[in-house]
């Protein structure tokens, strides 16, 4: 273990650090989809990833239609916002009013509905996995004094601080974005005093879906095989990370989704090749440790309040 | 007197009531179908291996009836969805299998996801046979001592890693660099079973790199490959990771040869760009240009993606050349013992080696298929000349 120790300092170079902010930042781009639906319905919604999926699926079938790659964009972001849509419409509206813990329960009905019946379409010829064709050029890597820098990343990076900025933009300039804060903060209350609750939270919904699709798109360039299970595990990852961060604001569950992928890199990355299979043993007890120090989120300032269990 | 002529009519009487017995016996045997009772995921994870399998298994069947049977009886094929393998699905589907009367019984291609069914067949005495199992697993090693009666016409994952090496060193790839993906103990085997034969015949590992399905880190492995110099790149994966890990060392402007096992056959991974430089060792071309016309035939037969396919009617033919060694008989350790001494028994995917320790396939001759941009071809065969003890 000691000599473990220096060898995971030392063997963090560059590379390991371009390659981690790459993964923290769709990560973050998740967290915020995750956070905003979180931040009006009070629901973690585990789909999240389906909808990924979902939308990876739409990039696939499109560019064996042989269409040209924007369409396949098009159609991913159409497919998402319709299922995101469709969601909230058919599940979220009619439970709306019921605990915490039958809508997270709805959520995993969801998402296991969505990949089983993924899992029949796609398995119509023969095979499980369809490639996606999506911008293949971006997974290739300038060289910036001798560290590989995916153009994806760059992308990725930019992505998620236009994203925040677009939303912080709308959530302090615009109308919906002040009833959705008042909705954040006392979903009661905002209505009484004449936010429309369902405006508030269809457009929440369509926005994390729009993110969901930005993201599927991205996913599909460095993993272009598209299986029912893509995006799962990344998402119950940034749900740790959201938490992690703080689930209450946007700001510390995007901060918290970027850490646990850029964490999970940096460690990956330090690691020895053959003690790679202890990287999520190591990720998951950090987490353990983390909500134990700081139950509230690692990015909140003070303590939340506590619940009486008994 | 009297007594004693009676005694010998009646034992006479008894006699030919006797042959009459067995010979009405045998004219009835002589009809009745062998069934195999296949215990298969229809739309689950192990379909596209199980499908395809079951397709070829039964064209072979067909052409079998077709000559007359077996020992003048026909085979016939009883099947059972185990719905992706849901452990109780797959245990009651043996169960009704068995209860259907099945002689055989058949089962997926994963040791894991078998399992259930394994152990419900080999409880009821019946030989039991997975057609492409790919690790020493289906036999005694796993089930004690009624893996007497478990086979897999799948390789031995050893015997696969070993041809692999023999041929990227007769190529004049001389040095080596590795990445496993440690999900499965397949995966593992066939590389540590390259590393091994590699450096024997004189080749050096440079670099040893690892990745797991799920720990979205394949990336990295990428990138610590990206770094060694070698003349062919080792990976034995599939699933998301696999166009991962071409597409990623491609898009860093390295055109090193790769080299998978059939975990990387077929093209249903392939992005539209294509991929370039990519090679995969296995059991036949599903594309049509496989050496054997048969195999050709019959990949066309039943619209095959990899050449798993050609298990399945494998399996049949080691089937078929075991009742006929023991006589006709279904009895399944009959079956076993005659199976256990199977020493180069030709079948439609090569010749087929068994042992009493070793219930998988080894000394298979392999297809080598090469992918440029979204195309696969036969580019050449291998037969591993030893397998290394690893795993």
């Amino acid at each position: 273990m000691s000599a473990l120790v220096p060898h995971l300092v030392g063997a963090i170079g560059a590379q390991t650090i371009i390659d981690a902010i790459g993964q923290g930042s769709i990560y973050a781009l998740m967290a915020v989809g995750i956070g905003l639906v979180f931040g009006v319905l009070r629901l973690v919604n585990f789909a999240y990833g389906q909808l990924i999926m979902a939308g990876a699926y739409a990039l696939a079938y499109s560019s064996q239609a042989g269409w040209p790659v924007w369409v396949g964009i098009v159609v991913c972001f159409a497919v998402v916002l319709a299922l995101s849509l469709g969601m909230e419409r058919a599940v979220f509206r009619p439970l709306r009013s019921q605990s915490p813990a039958v809508m997270l329960i709805a959520t995993f009905a969801i998402a296991f509905t969505l990949q089983a019946a993924a899992l029949l379409i796609d398995v119509r010829d023969g095979q499980i996995g369809q490639p996606a064709a999506s911008i293949a050029s971006l997974n290739r890597a300038i060289v910036v004094g001798g560290v590989d820098v995916r153009k994806v990343t760059i992308v990725a990076v930019a992505v998620a601080i236009g994203a925040l900025a677009l939303l912080a933009a709308i959530l302090g300039r615009t109308r919906i974005g002040l009833q959705m804060r008042a909705a954040s903060s006392d979903f009661l209350t905002a209505r009484m005093i004449g936010v429309r609750a369902n405006t508030v939270i269809t457009v929440a919904v369509l926005l994390a879906g729009a993110l969901a699709a930005a993201v599927a798109v991205i996913l599909t360039i460095q993993s272009p095989l598209v299986t029912p299970d893509f995006a799962l595990i990344d998402t119950v990852v940034v749900l740790v990370g959201v938490v992690v961060g703080g689930i209450d604001r946007l700001w510390t569950a995007t901060l918290g989704g970027f850490t646990i992928g850029f964490a999970q890199g940096v460690i990956n990355g330090a690691l020895p090749t053959d003690k790679t299979v202890f990287l999520p043993s190591i990720v998951f007890a950090l987490v353990v440790v983390v909500l134990i120090v700081k139950p509230a989120g690692l990015f909140v300032r003070g303590r939340s309040s506590v619940i009486d269990r008994v | 007197m009297i007594k004693s002529k009676r005694g010998a009519l009646s034992a006479l009487l008894a006699a030919l009531v006797t042959v009459a017995a067995v010979a009405a016996g045998s004219a009835s045997a002589a009809g009745k179908p062998i069934v195999i009772g296949w215990a298969f995921d229809s739309k689950g994870n192990m379909s596209p291996f199980d499908g395809p399998a079951l397709a070829a298994a039964n064209v072979r069947i067909k052409e079998i009836n077709g000559k007359g049977g077996v020992n003048g009886r026909p085979l016939s094929i009883t099947t059972c969805d185990t719905q992706n393998n849901d452990p109780a699905k797959a245990k009651s589907c043996a169960a009704s299998l068995l209860g259907k009367g099945a002689d055989i019984i058949f089962t997926t291609c994963d040791v894991d996801y078998a399992t259930p069914v394994v152990q419900e067949s080999i409880n009821a005495g019946k030989l039991t046979i997975a057609p492409c199992i790919g690790t020493d697993q289906m036999g005694p090693k796993r089930f004690g001592a009624k893996g007497k009666l478990a086979f897999s016409f799948g390789n031995v994952a050893q015997d696969e890693g070993s041809a692999m090496a023999e041929y990227a060193y007769a190529r004049g790839w001389k040095t080596a660099a590795t990445a496993t993906n440690t999900l499965l103990a397949y995966f593992k085997i066939v590389v540590q079973a390259f590393e091994a034969r590699f450096t024997q015949l004189g080749g050096k590992v440079v670099d040893r790199e690892s990745y797991a399905t799920g720990a979205n880190n394949v990336q990295n492995a990428v990138s610590r490959i990206n770094a060694a110099k070698a003349a062919v790149y080792v990976t034995v994966t599939s699933f998301g990771e696999l166009p991962a890990f071409v597409t990623g060392i491609r898009s860093l402007g390295n055109n090193t040869p790769i080299l998978n096992s059939w975990a990387g056959d077929g093209t249903y991974w392939v992005p539209k760009s294509g991929v370039s430089n990519y090679y995969a060792v296995t059991y036949a071309s599903a594309f049509g240009d496989d050496p054997n016309p048969a195999v050709n035939a019959l990949a066309k037969a039943v619209k095959a993606g990899t050449g798993g396919f050609v298990t399945g009617a494998a399996a049949i033919d080691g089937v078929v050349s075991a009742i006929k060694r023991a006589g006709g008989s279904t009895d399944g350790a009959k079956l076993a013992a005659v199976m256990e001494k199977f020493n180069k028994v030709p079948t439609i995917s090569g010749l087929v080696t068994f042992s009493p320790a070793l219930h998988s396939v080894s000394g298979r001759q392999y297809r080598v298929i090469r992918i440029e941009g979204t195309t696969e071809k036969v580019v050449g065969s291998v037969v591993a000349k030893t397998v290394p003890k690893v795993g």
